[in-house]
């Protein structure tokens, strides 16, 4: 029982490959029966080890822990690891029909869950590293699978931007090695608590280079500008996922690296908050311009990253989880929309929403699904995104709440304008969804309700932590969404909708790469002055 | 050029405080893992090579998924490759009318000579400096020759990509036999108390499958460019 995690890693990888050589039908099947081995196994090993966490640790080949190369779960990665398998299941329902004739796409897609489930338990910084360059990698990959020019383009973008921010993280676990003798992460987090050691040059610039690596991975403020390009290129499944489970990754890691760096003492909690605010408000600035559904998708899901990261950086208590839960909320609506917004392109063989007309009279279970994802994203009462919402806004400083509100109202203009697809007269159209393709979508939004009503007993036995204390309905809370709702049609109507110079600006607003690399540089050096120059003058 | 004097200046920054950094590394340095593995790594797994010993026991999972990467990458070269992978004669981007007579003749007499090269790198990785991957490379460039030997090859790119993924599950079989023998997964699978002479025997076959890998697929890699040149 206590090698599941090697299992949970292996068994898709396994499956992946099989599926590869032979190349029967009967054996696409594998990739289900590799899943529900899978789900059985996680839910077996976290009833075992519910009570006590800590006792998950191992090392591979019982070497001194310092040396070899371990694994351990706590609760925020168990909660990560549910959430991959089952965000797996969807994508993979959702793909059914298209493997017959892709095989090396479901060899991709199986590889990269193994991959990840990898980079949630593993307990040292170097496999952390070689986990996420695979990532990375199969990314750039999927991204590709099209195979036409602009999506080639988007994937190299990607792969190179990514590859120097890993670079960062690189150089970064050398210092720490250098100066730690090991680099597994329980070890060195026990000694960062020591100042002689952690409060000098060298660690605070491994600090450094490894918060700017995780913001290039984590797609925010100023290194952004792949995410979109990747998201709104790729295939709607892929989109998805990338949207759902992969771009949290290195929330992840930012995750792991700030409970690393929490017994030294940085103020890194300010600088953390300030990077989420501005991701949120460029985000969404970006995203209300936009009119390619896809890429307005894309653009919220920089500017929602935003908004888990603000969570996080509260680093512990109520508000730390708020942002946890939001990276689940997150991964459920957004990926119900994307799912949504593929099916609609593939029926009405276009991205603009200015030519999509009568989705609700043509298709009404879909257009019910895809409100249910709307009312999740703009923070409706009794809906997920509501709950996460306002367990971050609680505890947050003035400013940084009413830039979160102006975020919320930019939301709520955003997805009004996406709304109006759902207006006009039922349409004709020659090829019909398949049943497959509804199953996963019925079920996100269902989790999507659930997790909005009944959240406090999931999270207590997830996470153990009690968010009994934020209800999730009131009419004064109804009465503040109308209001929001009601402000971001306005602002849809008098300024997005003038067709304005700035709007258009905004819109075609492109980041060159070589822009791109110079905004990298200039975010480290920054961070450098920040955390390295100013502690020491 | 107020963007590359800009650059210039940040680079010009990191750099100064890199060397500001490395003031403090006298003091920091902290040589835990280095009198480790040179106290203990040889009779541990014995490897006299310390690296092979880090890479196929220490931190095997590490190696297995750095294959991996090798792995994704051929599966991704082939799948963005233009051509389709069916045309098994493709006339390859070299010319034999202007590779010059001397370099082939050359090649004749190097060829063996590489491959006899790159297997000893390989099966010596645990004694000597070398090992699977390092290996593995000089036997692909070994078969990089032969296309200038014999420019009309054919190569059936399906099967070699199908036999690098069974050499990959391979190595993930011998890497997790230790959970029969000793209850953990990847790690050496001979019981230290054998002592090092038959340890190294688990070393010489993870290389060998490592280098069969690693020149399978760069082999692969090379067919794909050559097919793009044109």
């Amino acid at each position: 029982m206590l090698y599941v995690p090697v299992y949970l890693v292996f068994i898709p990888i396994i499956s992946s490959m099989i599926i590869f050589i032979f190349r029967q039908k009967a054996i696409l099947s594998l990739a289900f029966v590799a899943q529900s081995v899978m789900s059985v196994l996680a839910i077996l090993y976290f009833v075992q080890y519910q009570d006590d966490l800590s006792q998950t640790m191992f090392t591979f080949g019982n070497w001194n822990p310092m040396i070899g190369i371990g694994f351990v779960n706590d609760s925020i990665s168990m909660l990560f690891v549910f959430l991959t398998i089952f965000m797996w299941w969807m994508i993979l329902l959702y793909t059914f029909h298209y493997h017959n004739d892709h095989r090396n796409f479901l060899f991709f897609l199986l590889f990269l869950e193994g991959i990840f489930l990898g980079l949630l338990q593993t307990n040292d910084l170097f496999n952390m590293f070689v986990f996420i360059e695979l990532i990375t990698i199969i990314v750039t990959i999927l991204v590709a699978y099209e195979k036409a020019g602009n999506s080639f383009r988007a994937a190299i973008y990607y792969l190179l931007i990514n590859t120097a921010g890993i670079l960062s993280f690189l150089l970064g676990i050398i210092l720490i090695y250098y100066s730690f003798g090991n680099i597994n992460i329980t070890i060195v987090t026990s000694m960062m608590s020591n100042a002689s050691l952690s409060d000098t040059l060298t660690v605070r610039f491994a600090f450094v280079l490894i918060i700017t690596s995780i913001s290039v991975k984590s797609a925010m403020f100023p290194l952004f500008t792949w995410l979109p390009r990747a998201h709104a290129v790729a295939k709607s499944g892929v989109s998805a996922l990338l949207s759902g489970i992969v771009v949290k990754g290195g929330l992840y890691v930012l995750i792991r690296m700030t409970i690393l760096f929490q017994p030294a003492g940085y103020n890194m909690d300010i600088i953390i908050l300030g990077l989420g605010l501005t991701t949120a408000l460029v985000g969404v600035i970006f995203a209300m311009t936009q009119t390619d559904i896809k890429q307005i998708l894309a653009f919220h899901t920089v500017s929602q990253i935003g908004i888990m990261v603000i969570g996080i950086s509260f680093l512990n208590g109520d508000g730390f989880y708020g942002g946890v839960l939001h990276i689940v909320n997150h991964a459920l609506f957004k990926s119900l929309l994307f799912l949504g917004a593929g099916v609609i392109i593939h029926r009405y063989k276009t991205k603009k929403i200015h030519d999509i007309r009568g989705v609700f009279k043509t298709m009404p279970l879909l257009s019910i699904l895809m409100i249910i994802g709307m009312l999740s994203i703009t923070g409706a009462p009794l809906f997920n995104g509501f709950i996460s919402k306002s367990i971050i806004k609680y505890d947050l400083p003035p400013y940084a709440y009413w830039i979160l509100q102006l975020v919320n109202l930019g939301t709520a203009t955003s997805f009004v304008k996406l709304s109006q697809i759902f207006f006009g007269p039922k349409e004709t159209l020659e090829s019909k969804g398949t049943v497959l393709e509804y199953i996963p979508m019925i079920l996100l939004a269902g989790s999507s309700i659930v997790l909005g009503t009944m959240h406090t007993p999931i999270m207590n036995v997830l996470l153990n932590v009690d968010l009994s204390y934020y209800k999730s309905f009131s009419m004064q809370y109804l009465g503040e969404y109308l209001v929001t709702i009601a402000l971001g049609y306005v602002v849809y109507r008098f300024i997005i909708n003038t067709y304005h110079n700035a709007v258009r600006k905004v819109r075609e607003f492109i980041i060159s790469f070589e822009t791109a690399n110079i905004l990298f540089l200039s975010f480290l050096s920054v961070m450098i002055i920040f955390f390295v120059l100013l502690p020491t003058l | 050029m107020i963007k590359k004097g800009y650059i210039l200046l940040l680079l010009v920054f990191i750099l100064t405080m890199f060397i500001m950094v490395a003031t403090d590394l006298e003091r920091l340095y902290n040589s835990f893992g280095r009198q480790y593995f040179e106290n203990n790594g040889f009779f541990e797994t014995g490897s006299r090579n310390l690296v092979t010993a880090i890479y196929l026991d220490y931190r095997l999972i590490d190696s297995i998924f750095e294959a991996g990467i090798l792995l994704i990458a051929v599966a991704g070269i082939i799948w963005i490759s233009k051509h389709d992978l069916s045309e098994k004669n493709v006339e390859f981007m070299i010319d034999r009318f202007k590779t010059p007579d001397l370099f082939i003749t050359f090649s004749r007499i190097v060829y063996p000579l590489m491959l006899l090269f790159g297997f000893y790198v390989i099966i010596n990785g645990h004694v000597s400096p070398g090992g699977g991957f390092q290996g593995g490379a000089i036997v692909a460039t070994g078969i990089l020759i032969l296309y200038y030997i014999n420019s009309d090859r054919e190569t059936n790119i399906k099967q070699i990509v199908t036999i690098e993924k069974l050499v990959y599950f391979l190595i993930i079989l011998v890497a997790s036999l230790s959970l029969f023998t000793k209850g953990v997964p990847f790690t050496n699978f001979i019981p230290i108390s054998r002592g090092t002479e038959i340890q190294s025997l688990y070393l010489i076959v993870l290389n060998v499958l490592i280098g069969f890998k690693v020149a399978l697929g760069l082999w692969t890699i090379f067919t794909a460019f050559l097919r793009e040149g044109r």
